[in-house]
């Protein structure tokens, strides 16, 4: 697994590659708890090259989100593939969290 | 249903979570050998045995030293019905799957998924309390 940051504009932007699960969740944890540590923080998770989700990484995005929302900023999620969605679907967390299609669509509305 | 399998495959993994990714890679590896290369098939199998063993390791063996437990797989494909049935044994400590609470869907959790999932995600789930462990046994059909 393989975790790229970057920012675009007013959004911290965290790419992650292969498996995010228990084992890799970590470093993950760790960039989302100082990302979303600014009050106001605008966060997106790019899951594009996201191979394999678990329930860990399911809880970490969870923590992350609220803590998102509790600074009254926003945490949005992007380029999910299609069984990792379902996954979202089934566990109804795609309800719960802001999923855009693709970086370039999520970047548009959180830049606006 | 027919108890002849057209293949088998025992895996003996250190129950630490840097290993589980062999055991996805086995159940992918198994499905396509098959034909059965449904993407979203193969990572709910996946991912209901992956839940299976991070459970052994954070719960059952939550009092062993890092990888000092081992977890006994067995996956078996079964040509009537189509189906993959994957064993799962531990020496753990044992515990009872319906004191687990179902999570709250109308409200985003941070725990609870992993049980869920692996009940969801499967045609069939079972879990056995062993004097010496634990044993789930969990069954896909592939048709």
């Amino acid at each position: 697994m393989e975790i790229k940051p970057r920012t675009v504009g007013n959004v911290a932007v965290l790419a992650i590659e292969g498996r995010f699960d228990a084992n890799t969740a970590p470093p993950v944890q760790h960039w989302l708890e100082q990302a979303t540590a600014t009050p106001g923080a605008r966060v997106l998770v790019d899951l594009t090259e996201t191979t394999f989700v678990d329930s860990t990484a399911l809880a970490t995005l969870v923590s992350a989100m609220k803590r998102c929302q509790q600074g009254k900023g926003e945490f949005a999620l992007c380029g999910l593939r299609r069984p990792v969605l379902m996954i979202f679907e089934l566990t109804r967390l795609d309800k719960a969290f802001n999923i855009f299609v693709d970086s370039e669509h999520a970047l548009a509305v959180l830049n606006a | 249903m027919s108890r002849q399998p057209s293949e088998v495959i025992r895996l003996d993994l250190p129950a630490r979570h840097s290993y589980l990714h062999l055991l996805s890679e086995t159940i992918a590896e198994l499905l396509r050998q098959v034909g059965a290369d449904n993407e979203t098939l193969i990572y709910n199998v996946q991912l209901a045995a992956h839940e299976v063993c991070t459970n052994i390791v954070s719960h059952a063996y939550r009092n062993r030293r890092d990888g000092e437990g081992r977890i006994h797989i067995t996956l078996t494909l079964y040509p009537q019905p189509p189906r993959i049935e994957i064993e799962l044994h531990d020496t753990g400590e044992t515990f009872d799957p319906e004191l687990v609470p179902q999570p709250n869907l109308s409200e985003a959790q941070i725990h609870g998924y992993g049980l869920f999932l692996i009940r969801h995600l499967m045609d069939k789930v079972s879990y056995t309390s062993l004097p010496d462990g634990n044993r789930w046994h969990l069954v896909k059909h592939l048709s």
